[in-house]
């Protein structure tokens, strides 16, 4: 039996991660009925800038971590301001393909100013770090699975207690009625653009101190976190955080195996065309809002 | 539900009823002079790529031209189950692996089985691939449906990483580690294909076999259930159109040829790399498939073009090709907000609008309506 503790931290870490960029996905999802598949490319962007502000403008390290943060919630809020009314009655699939637009953008942009050359991104928190037992976990993976714990928490409670966020539930229920109701629509979409984007920014400087600051692979680990919300149903967010981390920890643990270890980073992509598929034949057709 | 909804209903879509009487009504010379001299276009551009072009030009450009034409049939096949179906998948160049993992592997275990035939070979067991991920199709719809796609597709890229293109290695995989630097994943060319010139021809007749068989099908009986599930689903059960036996076998036939197309791409000059696979490679090509346009035949073409054509000429004027990720991505959205039928459409009804009013200004009559 191999040691799992090592590969424990490094999983909730990671799966406080996927939790962390789940909940945003499902928090917009029920708000807008938008799919956000540029959420990762968001991030990815996000890290580029705060590197650069580092080491080429040579701003202060949190100053830089800021910045890349509000350039999350701006860019989405723009994104989401110039594309989602328009965009508003369509299927949710045209939606979506919409935000693939959104991605190829940024991919592009990022691809030709920063090119596919490697950089690396370590926040001042790995620094910090303690045994536990004889393992030894550092302040970013604290802050991982922290962030992802704390954030589910409070965006269930904003959704069930504020007034905002009893606004975009019932935009998720009918826009038309909500509308009539009196809630300012686009306003209240417009808020969830901007949590949702500053959420994929701080997404994003994580990812790229844990898993590396690569472009193309931040921009697409934003599939394993869409596992994670398609597990909760795009509803669910306890539940969608309980998948962030049961995949995150599934996925670090297999390392330990020879056999199946270089298959790992299937784990988010099995889980959830599992779930899907669960889903579709168990219990009739997805609902589709 | 389709990602574009079409603006009218083509004449393919048509019952064939209706387009017979029509027939009857029209004198034959009014029906067939357009489609006459439609067909001459066709027959004409098809004789000029076959038979002139490898003339005119080097044999780079012959070989960018060849991958134009074998990426010509993945976005047909995308363009058929997007526009035809209103199926989106997002794990077509997935696919196009699995087909040239299956042609390499075909051609190591069986050396002497004829190159058309395993071509065909090739197609069928990635169509039974294909229909496997298309199985949820059933159940999963829009969304739902594309996402699934898209996590086979991130999960078949993650599987090739591991078990790399066959090299002639031993077991089911048939790779081995230790001849990695000496043989290539390619497929092995028969000698009447050796030449750039000659597997250029090839590919290109394959390619219209594969369009023609496209177009057969959305004029048969298989288009007009498409076209009605497309519409409404619902409607077409009520309609007695058998929606799982069509469903799949639109899957079926767009995976086919996406195993062909992979099969012809294994066997060109550069053979396959597990890096040419990535998934976002699937995103880039519904780009250009919407972009160039679900509705028309013209559409996956042109769509080709922009893929594999494009790139190259930019490289060759001195551009960044990351500029046309970037205008891929504007073009999906420009698409998705005013352009639903594509450029195809768009290019011809703006440039007509164009000439319209530059008319009507020079008559002096002001500004007129852009033609419809």
């Amino acid at each position: 039996m191999p040691d799992f503790r090592p590969f424990l931290v490094l999983g909730l870490a990671l799966g406080g991660v996927f939790a962390l960029s789940g909940v945003g996905i499902v928090v917009l999802y029920r708000a807008t009925g938008v799919l956000n598949l540029a959420y990762g490319a968001v991030g990815a962007l996000g890290a580029l800038i705060s590197w650069s502000l580092i080491n080429v403008v040579l701003l202060p390290d949190w100053e830089a971590y800021l910045v890349a943060v509000a350039f999350g919630g701006v860019v989405t809020l723009l994104y989401g301001t110039l594309f989602g009314p328009p965009l508003a009655q369509r299927d949710p699939l045209v939606k979506a393909v919409g935000t693939l637009g959104f991605t190829l953008i940024l991919l592009g942009i990022m691809s030709w100013a920063w090119s596919y050359q490697a950089h690396s991104l370590i926040l001042p928190t790995t620094q910090l770090g303690f045994e536990v037992g004889e393992v030894r976990v550092n302040g970013t993976q604290i802050l991982g699975l922290g962030l992802g714990l704390v954030v589910t928490g409070v965006a269930a409670a904003f959704l069930r207690f504020t007034k905002l966020g009893v606004a975009m539930r019932s935009l998720a229920n009918h826009r038309e009625i909500t509308a009539t109701l009196g809630v300012p629509v686009r306003r209240v979409e417009a808020a969830a653009w901007l949590g949702a984007g500053l959420l994929a920014g701080a997404t994003g400087l994580l990812l790229s101190t844990l898993v590396g600051l690569d472009i193309v692979g931040l921009t697409f680990l934003v599939i394993a976190s869409l596992s994670a919300a398609l597990i909760g149903r795009l509803e669910s967010l306890v539940v969608t955080m309980i998948a962030g981390l049961a995949i995150g920890v599934v996925q670090a643990c297999l390392t330990a195996f020879d056999s199946v270890g270089p298959y790992r980073t299937m784990t988010p992509f099995v889980f959830a065309i599992v779930a899907l598929l669960w889903f579709g034949f168990a219990q009739g057709r997805l609902s589709r809002t | 539900m389709s990602v574009a909804e079409e603006p009218e209903v083509s004449a393919a879509d048509r019952p064939r009823a209706a387009a017979v009487g029509t027939w009857l009504r029209a004198t034959a010379s009014e029906i067939e002079r357009p489609t006459a001299i439609r067909a001459a276009v066709v027959a004409a551009l098809f004789l000029f790529v076959l038979l002139a072009l490898p003339g005119l030009v080097s044999t780079f450009w012959l070989q960018i031209g060849t991958t134009v034409a074998i990426y010509s049939i993945v976005t047909l096949s995308l363009a058929l189950l997007v526009g035809r179906v209103g199926l989106v998948s997002l794990g077509q160049i997935s696919l196009l692996a699995v087909g040239g993992w299956v042609a390499v592997r075909l051609g190591f275990a069986a050396p002497g089985l004829p190159f058309p035939l395993l071509l065909v070979a090739t197609g069928v067991i990635t169509g039974a691939v294909g229909t496997l991920i298309g199985l949820p199709a059933l159940r999963l719809s829009g969304l739902y449906l594309a996402l699934i796609t898209l996590m086979a597709a991130a999960a078949i890229s993650v599987a090739l990483q591991v078990t790399n293109f066959p090299n002639g290695g031993p077991g089911f995989l048939g790779y081995s580690g230790a001849l990695a630097g000496s043989v290539s994943a390619k497929l092995h060319r028969p000698d009447w294909l050796a030449s750039s010139a000659s597997f250029y021809r090839w590919v290109v007749v394959v390619a219209a076999v594969m369009f023609a068989l496209g177009v057969l099908h959305v004029r048969s009986r298989a288009g007009r259930s498409w076209a009605a599930i497309r519409q409404s689903e619902p409607s077409a059960i009520a309609a007695g159109v058998n929606v799982t036996l069509y469903k799949l076998w639109a899957f079926a036939l767009a995976s086919f040829m996406t195993g062909i197309a992979g099969g012809l791409l294994a066997a060109s000059a550069g053979g396959l790399t597990t890096y040419g696979f990535p998934a976002q490679d699937s995103i880039t090509l519904l780009a250009v498939v919407l972009m160039g346009g679900v509705f028309s035949f013209w559409g996956p073409v042109v769509a080709a073009l922009l893929l594999k054509l494009l790139p190259e000429l930019l490289k060759n004027w001195g551009l960044p090709p990351d500029l046309l990720t970037i205008l891929f991505g504007l073009g999906v959205l420009q698409v998705m907000l005013t352009a639903p039928a594509g450029l195809v459409v768009q290019v011809p009804r703006d440039l007509a609008g164009l000439v319209a009013m530059v008319r009507g200004r020079l008559a002096g009559t002001g500004p007129a309506e852009p033609a419809e």
